[in-house]
């Protein structure tokens, strides 16, 4: 396996291949296309058309500002351009899972971002001596948000947990480091 | 790992959005009415005499209508097809063989591992584990060389993901030799439901 395929495979299980959107539009631009094979297929064997003729349904087209109620236009517009701006975004935005990458020699390794949340809330808390329902951890792209609800009356150093979540993050070759902030709340929880 | 044609994607979404944006700002415009909607009424009704006259020319003398219906039918044909292939190529890739070799040795016909094998072989390896809720795994076809592996691996909740992936790398490389394979394999430590409801795992 050279360099070049192992990036690509690396990328296609970071991004969405975008099959939905592709299933929607792929669907309705094929019903689309059906319906008007059938007019058009009527037409060309000399027979009267099912709903409207291709030549009725292009004068219908032309007298819509006259013919048509305002409202419906708006509404039919905006579910169009609402449509088409959901293809569109699919199309351009780069679509990244969340996920990340961790290197191995051998194997293409991703995991997804629950998954290594739960490792660090684990992390987290044996440092801190709480329980596990007392521990948050959120991963965004770039930081790692540990929120933290101490017992009441042990108090917790944030900077030892924050220290050692990223040595978790370090251990677990997360590459690129995620920034770790710590939050602690103010009021405690009694009984854990 | 699959074989989705991700540019074919792109393009295709990109240029029906840019389609359909159109239309709508155009019904949106339609709508107030003024000088645009007497505009487009003016500029479709001239656009479809010329098509009239278009129609009229290709008319075959003795026959009701133009040929270029036919021409419209046949691309409208293709376009669904274009669509059907389309859909069918989304997550393409997957296989059922993992290995097919012929030795032309005297003996004859060809040996021929299928997907099941290097699955068993791994979850037979993984059955102990107490770190892992659930194992699953895919052969898929590789553009050049051996057939890839995807491992997806359900871990317990606070499982140390590398510990993990690297012991199913261990495991890879082990089944290359065995096998005497070396394709692609990607290892997907997965979050689900199942991971989420099961206990967490208590060995530190």
């Amino acid at each position: 396996m050279t360099g070049a395929e192992r990036e690509a495979i690396q990328h296609r299980e970071l991004y969405s291949a975008r099959s939905p959107a592709a299933i929607v539009a792929a669907s309705v631009v094929a019903l689309a296309s059906i319906y008007l094979l059938f007019e058009v297929a009527l037409k060309a064997l000399g027979q009267d058309p099912w709903l409207r003729s291709p030549e009725e349904w292009w004068a219908w087209s032309a007298g819509l500002p006259q013919a048509a109620e305002p409202v419906l236009l708006v509404l039919v517009g905006v579910a169009t351009l609402g449509l088409g701006l959901y293809f569109l975004l699919a199309g351009i935005l780069p679509g990244r899972r969340p996920r990340r990458p961790i290197a191995d020699p051998r194997a293409i390794v991703v995991v997804d971002d629950p998954v290594l949340a739960s490792a660090l809330a684990r992390r987290a808390r044996t440092e801190a001596g709480v329980g596990p329902e007392q521990v948050l951890v959120h991963l965004y792209p770039k930081a790692a948000e540990v929120q933290l609800r101490p017992t009441s009356g042990i108090p917790v150093n944030a900077e030892a947990v924050r220290r050692a979540v990223e040595q978790e993050l370090e251990l677990n070759r997360i590459e690129p480091r995620p920034d770790v902030h710590v939050r602690i709340s103010e009021s405690g929880v009694v009984g854990q | 790992m699959n074989q989705t044609p991700r540019g074919v994607n792109r393009t295709l979404l990109i240029l029906l959005g840019v389609l359909l944006c159109a239309t709508g700002v155009h019904l949106l415009l339609l709508s107030l009415g003024g000088s645009y909607a007497l505009g487009w009424t003016r500029f479709a009704s001239i656009a479809g005499g010329h098509a009239e006259r278009l129609l009229a020319a290709t008319t075959l003398p003795g026959q009701p209508d133009s040929w270029l219906w036919i021409v419209v039918a046949v691309a409208l044909v293709a376009l669904v097809l274009l669509m059907v292939w389309w859909i069918t190529v989304q997550g393409k890739g997957r296989t059922g063989t993992y290995a097919r070799e012929y030795y032309d040795d005297g003996a004859r016909g060809m040996v021929e591992l299928g997907a099941g094998v290097p699955e068993q072989a791994l979850r037979a390896a993984l059955a102990e584990r107490h770190d892992i809720v659930s194992v699953s795994i895919s052969v898929w076809d590789s553009p050049h060389g051996d057939a890839g592996l995807r491992i997806r691996v359900l871990p317990r909740q606070g499982a140390a993901p590398l510990r993990i992936a690297e012991d199913i790398s261990a495991l890879a490389a082990g089944l290359d030799r065995a096998l005497g394979r070396g394709g692609p394999v990607v290892i997907h430590l997965a979050a689900g439901a199942r991971a989420r409801m099961s206990r967490a795992d208590r060995v530190l």
